[in-house]
């Protein structure tokens, strides 16, 4: 195993091939306090990519409740107990990565899930986290809680289906670091089903061979966000690029959120896969529950976001996300808007920092008649 | 020792020795895989012809070299026979396994064999797992699942999953004439391995594959070795014939070798996990 850096445990860690960045990295983050689960990203995912035979079962993208939801079953659950307990100090983590916990004979920590575990795409939805009893009703904040978890392949920088790979099958592309499997010379041996430990590579049955999220790599090489992310009506994901956080830039807006204001945090970062999608942590979540998924920092980044509509920065920066087919790798504030721009900084799209409001009265004097919300 | 002690060990010894006595000596253990020339070569496991080929019995160890590393013994042992032609070389392969595993999905995998040759007849011989770097070895593969498929299982889901119900593929559209390229091409986009010519995606006419290797991690398809074979359940399991053109120069070489593999798909065995043989003697000369 060699040695490579990592920073979202900030330490260096074991992986099976030495460190070798891409030149660019895909990254995204989600906005979990949007997410509503209406499943639109699923599927759009799911009618443009995996229609196929075989493929009948796969979710590139799904969405899950948490804590109870999870697709495969218990996907965070089995690996979180073989691990067992491990220990963040500050912000790094003392514990040990899948990759440093690995046991003989294998590369990776991690287990394969089998059809029964793919029989319940969304088991526990929208199952909320407490016991609801008699006579209980609405009430603020909530009594108990749930939240929706959108999930795709994370293009970790530290892929542990890539390194699980006996026959180098699956690759990271230098140009924008998007992990793929190459169809071509995958044969099925379903070690990388086994190492991912977010289970998003999928045997597909009647091929033979693993398949999985290709970020939708034909637009986002013509600079368009993905599918999931075009067609999410919450407006909850923002595709873009991410720095390492010594080189963070401002106006990047993924740099913005997940280095300059740290409000958007990666998936168990202390797996060791250094995950590319970063999610804004739901505010109505207990912190333990959440330091567990996304590391140390939940609880700081939930305490910025609750002071987004103080701080028009972050608030403008949010409303740009699903504002836009085109990624967008630059933005600014003017005032009251927030202009999105390609990389040179010529302009891609403008929107206000606060949607206007109009107030259209019940009844309709003029005509002297009840308005209704239908058209 | 006292009288009664030695009386009782005497008689021991008497009581084993006499019914040996009367018994045929068995013959010495093979050394080598000896292939017997015939005229033609058997296509079915149970055909007469193999009981003229002498069984070797192939002693199988762990692949404990690579990761990933199988790290629980399963099958003990592979019985082999061969029979050659002046073109063509034939081994049965039996072994032990209690269950027929020909159905690979997300968490099942097929039981399988394999013959391994190098690719050269040389003085050294390639590393027994899957050869080394310009020291190649022809490997000749069959999977029972593709055995199942060559049998008639079909090509989709509820082939697998009985109960399954699909609404509607993209490729099934009334707009397309089934069996047309229009459809076809259309199919292959939801099978991008297929679409790309890979020989896991088949659609699959024979059980076997032929294959060379370079080293672990290097396994390729290779030009058709002419490979054929067929597998059948035994009573206790797997009889596989497996068939390839005679190696060129194996005839002449000094000291041949060959080694052999088997996959137990209940112990998830695929790929790297395997039970295998180092490389054994391989007799091709012309038996008496």
């Amino acid at each position: 195993m060699a040695r490579v850096y990592n920073w979202q445990i900030r330490r260096e860690m074991s992986y099976w091939y030495p460190e070798n960045r891409p030149q660019k990295q895909f990254a995204a983050v989600f906005d979990i306090n949007k997410c509503i689960a209406c499943q639109t990203c699923t599927l759009a995912c799911k009618t443009t990519w995996t229609s196929g035979k075989g493929q009948e079962y796969m979710l590139w993208n799904n969405v899950e409740s948490k804590p109870y939801g999870c697709y495969p079953l218990a996907w965070d659950l089995k690996l979180l107990k073989q691990l067992g307990p491990q220990q963040w100090n500050g912000g790094g983590y003392e514990g040990r990565t899948i990759f440093e916990a690995a046991p003989a004979g294998q590369r990776v920590l991690g287990w394969r899930p089998d059809d029964h575990d793919f029989s319940y795409p969304n088991v526990g939805e929208d199952d909320c986290a407490g016991k609801i009893e008699n006579g209980t009703n609405l009430h603020f904040p909530h009594l108990t809680w749930f939240f929706y978890l959108a999930r795709i392949c994370n293009h970790c920088t530290y892929p542990a289906c890539l390194a699980s790979c006996p026959r180098g099958s699956i690759y990271k592309r230098p140009e924008d670091g998007i992990v793929l499997v190459d169809q071509g010379r995958c044969r099925g041996y379903r070690e990388c089903t086994q190492g991912c430990p977010y289970k998003k590579v999928f045997f597909n049955p009647l091929t033979g061979t693993s398949e999985k999220c290709i970020a939708c790599y034909p637009k986002f090489e013509n600079k368009l966000q993905q599918q999931c992310f075009l067609n999410c009506i919450g407006k909850i994901r923002m595709a873009g690029y991410i720095s390492q956080p010594e080189n963070a830039i401002p106006e990047n807006p993924i740099d913005y959120l997940v280095h300059v204001r740290k409000v958007a945090l990666p998936l168990f970062p202390q797996f060791g896969l250094e995950p590319n999608v970063y999610y804004i942590p739901p505010i109505h979540a207990p912190d333990s529950f959440l330091r567990q998924m996304f590391g140390p920092g939940a609880a700081a980044a939930i305490e910025t976001y609750r002071k987004a509509p103080d701080d028009p920065d972050l608030a403008g920066l949010l409303s740009l996300f699903g504002c836009s087919e085109q990624v967008m790798p630059r933005w600014k504030r003017e005032n009251d808007t927030i202009i999105g721009a390609e990389e040179n900084g010529a302009e891609i799209v403008r929107v206000p920092l606060r949607e206007p409001v109009y107030i259209r009265e019940a009844f309709d004097k003029k005509y002297n008649v009840a308005r209704v919300n239908c058209p | 020792m006292r009288p009664l002690y030695r009386f009782v060990v005497i008689s021991i010894s008497f009581t084993f020795l006499l019914p040996a006595g009367c018994q045929k000596t068995p013959p010495p253990p093979l050394t080598e895989v000896a292939a017997v020339k015939a005229s033609s070569i058997p296509a079915k496991s149970d055909a007469a012809a193999w009981n003229a080929a002498p069984e070797f019995v192939a002693k199988l160890i762990l692949q404990d070299l690579v990761e990933p590393r199988l790290m629980t013994a399963s099958t003990p042992e592979v019985r082999v026979r061969a029979i050659r032609t002046d073109r063509e070389i034939a081994f049965r392969l039996e072994w032990e396994d209690a269950t027929r595993n020909d159905l690979a999905d997300p968490g099942n995998f097929c039981d399988a064999c394999a013959i391994q040759l190098p690719q050269k007849f040389e003085p050294t011989v390639p590393a027994p797992q899957m050869g080394e770097a310009g020291k190649t070895v022809e490997i000749t593969y069959w999977n029972a699942g593709w055995q199942a498929k060559v049998e008639g299982r079909g090509d989709a889901i509820t082939d697998i999953y009985p109960n399954a119900t699909v609404d509607h593929y993209p490729f099934d559209a009334k707009s397309l004439e089934k069996g047309s390229p229009q459809q076809q091409e259309m199919a292959k986009r939801y099978a991008p391995a297929r679409a790309l010519g890979n020989a896991m995606a088949g659609p699959r006419d024979t059980p076997v594959q032929d294959l060379i290797a370079d080293g672990p991690g290097t396994i390729t398809p290779a030009a058709a070795n002419g490979s054929k074979g067929s597998g059948q359940r035994t009573a206790k399991g797997w009889a596989v014939v497996l068939s390839r053109r005679l190696p060129e120069g194996i005839a002449a070489a000094a000291n041949p070798q060959i080694a052999f593999a088997v996959w137990d798909g209940a112990k998830e065995e695929v790929g790297a996990k395997k039970m295998r043989t180092a490389w054994i003697n391989f007799n091709v000369k012309d038996q008496p």
